[in-house]
């Protein structure tokens, strides 16, 4: 359950958001979270209710945009899709490969009013 | 009717940059130190302590070597690793699934960094939320047992992607086991193809060599690499 940690970074950003903003509640929040990370979207949610509990996020909507794992070749460049974590170029078989995105753990946006 | 006043804020902020800012700092300090530091990862019971057990007084000859444990409740690694002369400092997270950076810095001062070669960071038995978590080593090595299954590579791949090598543990109750090493291996090469693979058995000693030669090195190198 290393969400609930995971959490504690997302509040520790909030807060230094909101204290920039006029903010009066804050609607929705918004997660991107790469699938090369362990981080588990019903753990999140369920992190993200404890931690929002009496605070202006409290009732927010929790969004997860979950990101695939994309990869570069090193020899020919080649972009493409990682599929089951098999982490071989299609085009070359080569196994130098580059992420490109997939490991995110980021927060995106804020809805506030 | 009141105007809403709904609007979004765009903030694209690492969730781990707390963490991963101080684990920078340790990396530093370790390289400032010229220290090699490692992070054992691996579930409960593969073998983490007992492959310690058996590493330390061998690798002690050549090297001056310092130990982190990081346990839940127990101090009962640390007390383990103690019983070997190696200085080792106990790190209980009070529940927490893994160690982090902070909790790693907080306890370095306890440690005489004069002659210190190796820093062996132990984390929480968890193949899982140890991988997300920087603590500022040089790299990351796995411990798996065998008995566990071959297809924990593949349920597991963030980990395996991200260390430099793999101990694998408890060869000697290959045969009483329905575990597929060709499988195994072949799953471990496909998420990770640049991971080293070491087959041990630390009940019977078998394998130990190699790794153990493998780390001296890496210990030599890193510290001709931050002359």
């Amino acid at each position: 359950m290393h969400e609930m940690s995971l959490m504690g970074g997302v509040f520790e950003v909030i807060e230094q958001t909101i204290s920039q903003h006029n903010v009066e509640k804050v609607l929705q929040v918004k997660l991107k979270v790469g699938e090369l990370t362990n981080a588990e979207p019903d753990a999140l949610q369920m992190a993200f209710e404890a931690y929002s509990k009496d605070t202006i996020c409290e009732g927010a909507e929790l969004i997860i945009e979950r990101v695939s794992v994309q990869a570069r070749c090193r020899n020919c460049h080649q972009e493409f899709n990682v599929k089951s974590m098999f982490f071989l170029c299609p085009n070359c078989q080569n196994t130098s490969i580059e992420i490109i995105q997939g490991e995110e753990l980021l927060l995106e946006s804020l809805e506030v009013e | 009717m009141l105007e809403s006043n709904r609007r979004e804020i765009e903030v694209m902020a690492n969730l781990l940059s707390s963490n991963d800012t101080q684990a920078e700092i340790n990396r530093a300090f370790f390289r400032k130190s010229q220290c090699l530091a490692i992070n054992i990862i691996g579930s409960p019971g593969a073998g983490k302590t007992t492959l310690l057990e058996k590493t330390l007084p061998l690798l002690t000859k050549s090297l001056q070597v310092g130990v982190i444990e990081g346990d839940i409740f127990t101090s009962k690694d640390a007390d383990r690793i103690a019983t070997h002369d190696i200085p080792v400092i106990q790190i209980n997270t009070g529940g927490g699934c893994h160690l982090d950076s902070k909790m790693v810095s907080k306890v370095l001062p306890e440690f005489d960094w004069n002659a210190m070669d190796l820093m062996i960071i132990e984390n929480v038995g968890n193949l899982v939320c140890p991988a997300d978590f920087d603590l500022g080593e040089a790299f990351k090595v796995i411990v798996l047992s065998i008995v566990e299954g071959d297809d924990k590579p593949s349920k597991y791949p963030v980990i395996f992607r991200n260390a430099k090598a793999v101990v694998l543990n408890k060869m000697d109750l290959e045969a009483l086991t329905d575990v597929n090493m060709e499988i195994m291996k072949q799953d471990i090469l496909a998420i990770n193809p640049h991971i080293r693979i070491f087959e041990v058995s630390c009940r019977n000693g078998n394998g130990l060599s190699q790794w153990i030669s493998w780390l001296n090195q890496e210990v030599l190198n890193f510290k001709d690499q931050n002359l």
